[in-house]
């Protein structure tokens, strides 16, 4: 009797396959997820290869034709030697406060994989890019992302050739920070952006005694997570206003996330140590 | 067999562009509906398994391509497709002012679905002002990108060649 009647059946199907969309576990909505970005991340490719030939060429058109190729070898350059020498302002850093452990003290190099920025967010409601590498070059979940500019946030959804990079300024984002003037420390989470499309984000959590300034950097202090997702010392963005939290325990603080504004061609994955990267 | 083969690539070819499209802040962070409008436009211009069809492949672009879990577009455009499909013969489809009003409301639909979704599950915080903002944001997006999409696929039906000759066969 039931199954004579076309439209319960529809309905129940209907239901069935709802409440296995929503209640499947992660890992299997993951997965079937990596498949379509597989699928499509060839033309998502294709369409941003266009897309930035286009830009060039407009540049070209515009005079300032060879310039682009150069500029990029040079942001490119410019972010390895950044790197480098947070690392080694970290290690002097080091040096200074904890001579006594010395030799306890490894500091790690982390490998950088330069990926292109293939696609945006499709529906606006996660502040999201997708890059056009992933677990088959070394890409994980939780890996630090960056560019010239600084932090850009982290990879979350990798399958094998494209992963999803959740931006700073995207409300899921944290990233533990300090003040690099005064060392006070924080966190930094994102607030979206705003009805100018600037993107936001506030720092929490700051100590009430510090003496914040509008300007200060705000950089990554290299203890988000157990793995230590964000490295030490990748530059956030700077303070634009402060003020004492409800409790009046702590203050916050409104940074820009200077990376995330008018994102970007490419980033740079901040890999495992152990990891080898391909050329 | 042409037309279902511009459907797919028609459908296929909106994901691409909506991913490109730039989020409107002053509306919210909404996006021009590019989906949305392609299911509409099929559910008002086709039957229902073909409807079934665009939607199935529309949610799984629209969710497989989002972050999180699938949901707010598997709940939103089947019933949006089932919705404008079975009025689609008490309604002059191909009319100005018949696009504009299912495009507005089908996008607003569309958001709020995804907008309690989101509100129920934590993964977006939700602030009323602000997702009353995306929906009237949504719905006038909607408003210019149905009529741009139906537009778009009925030239490009037309410009398909005509089937010539059926003779003895």
């Amino acid at each position: 009797m039931f199954f004579r009647n076309r439209k319960l059946v529809y309905i129940a199907a209907a239901s069935v396959l709802l409440v296995v969309a929503f209640v499947l576990p992660s890992s299997c909505s993951r997965k079937g997820k990596g498949v379509v970005r597989e699928v499509v991340a060839p033309a998502e490719r294709g369409t941003s290869g266009l897309g930035q030939r286009l830009s060039e060429a407009a540049a070209a058109i515009r005079g300032i034709g060879g310039a682009v190729e150069k500029n990029r070898e040079l942001s490119h350059e410019l972010v390895r030697v950044q790197a480098e020498l947070n690392q080694l302002r970290d290690v002097e850093a080091e040096n200074v406060r904890l001579s006594r452990a010395l030799d306890f003290y490894k500091p790690r190099n982390h490998a950088m994989i330069p990926c292109d920025v293939v696609s945006r967010n499709i529906s606006g409601w996660w502040n999201t890019v997708r890059i056009g590498k992933g677990s088959a070059d070394g890409i994980g979940e939780n890996h630090a992302v960056i560019s010239p500019d600084g932090l850009v946030g982290k990879t979350t959804e990798v399958s094998a050739h494209t992963s999803e990079v959740l931006l700073v300024c995207d409300p899921a984002c944290r990233v533990s920070a300090k003040i690099e003037r005064i060392n006070a420390f924080g966190l930094v989470r994102g607030m979206g952006a705003n009805l100018k499309g600037h993107p936001k984000a506030r720092m929490d959590f700051i100590n009430k005694d510090a003496d914040i300034r509008v300007g200060d950097e705000v950089v990554s202090s290299g203890l988000s997570g157990t793995r230590g997702v964000f490295p030490k010392g990748v530059h956030i963005g700077y303070i634009e206003k402060v003020y004492r939290d409800q409790s009046g325990l702590f203050q916050s603080a409104e940074i820009a996330p200077r990376a995330t504004i008018g994102l970007l061609d490419y980033v740079f994955v901040v890999s495992d140590p152990a990891l080898e990267v391909k050329p | 067999m042409m037309k279902q083969v511009l459907m797919f690539a028609g459908i296929a070819t909106g994901a691409l562009v909506q991913q490109f499209l730039p989020a409107w802040p002053m509306f919210g962070g909404a996006k021009s509906p590019v989906m949305v409008a392609f299911v509409v436009y099929y559910a008002l211009h086709r039957e229902e398994r073909a409807m079934w069809v665009a939607v199935v492949l529309a949610v799984l672009l629209q969710d497989g391509l989002d972050p999180g879990p699938f949901g707010p577009a598997l709940l939103a455009f089947p019933i949006l497709g089932k919705a404008a499909n079975r009025i689609r013969f008490e309604i002059f489809a191909d009319g100005m002012v018949t696009q504009v009003i299912f495009g507005a409301l089908a996008a607003m639909a569309a958001t709020l679905v995804a907008t309690l979704v989101y509100a129920l599950n934590g993964e977006r915080p939700f602030h009323f002002g602000y997702a009353l903002l995306r929906i009237i944001g949504s719905g006038l997006l909607g408003m210019a990108t149905l009529p741009l999409v139906s537009r778009a696929v009925n030239q490009l039906e037309a410009a398909l060649p005509k089937r010539k000759g059926y003779g003895w066969q």
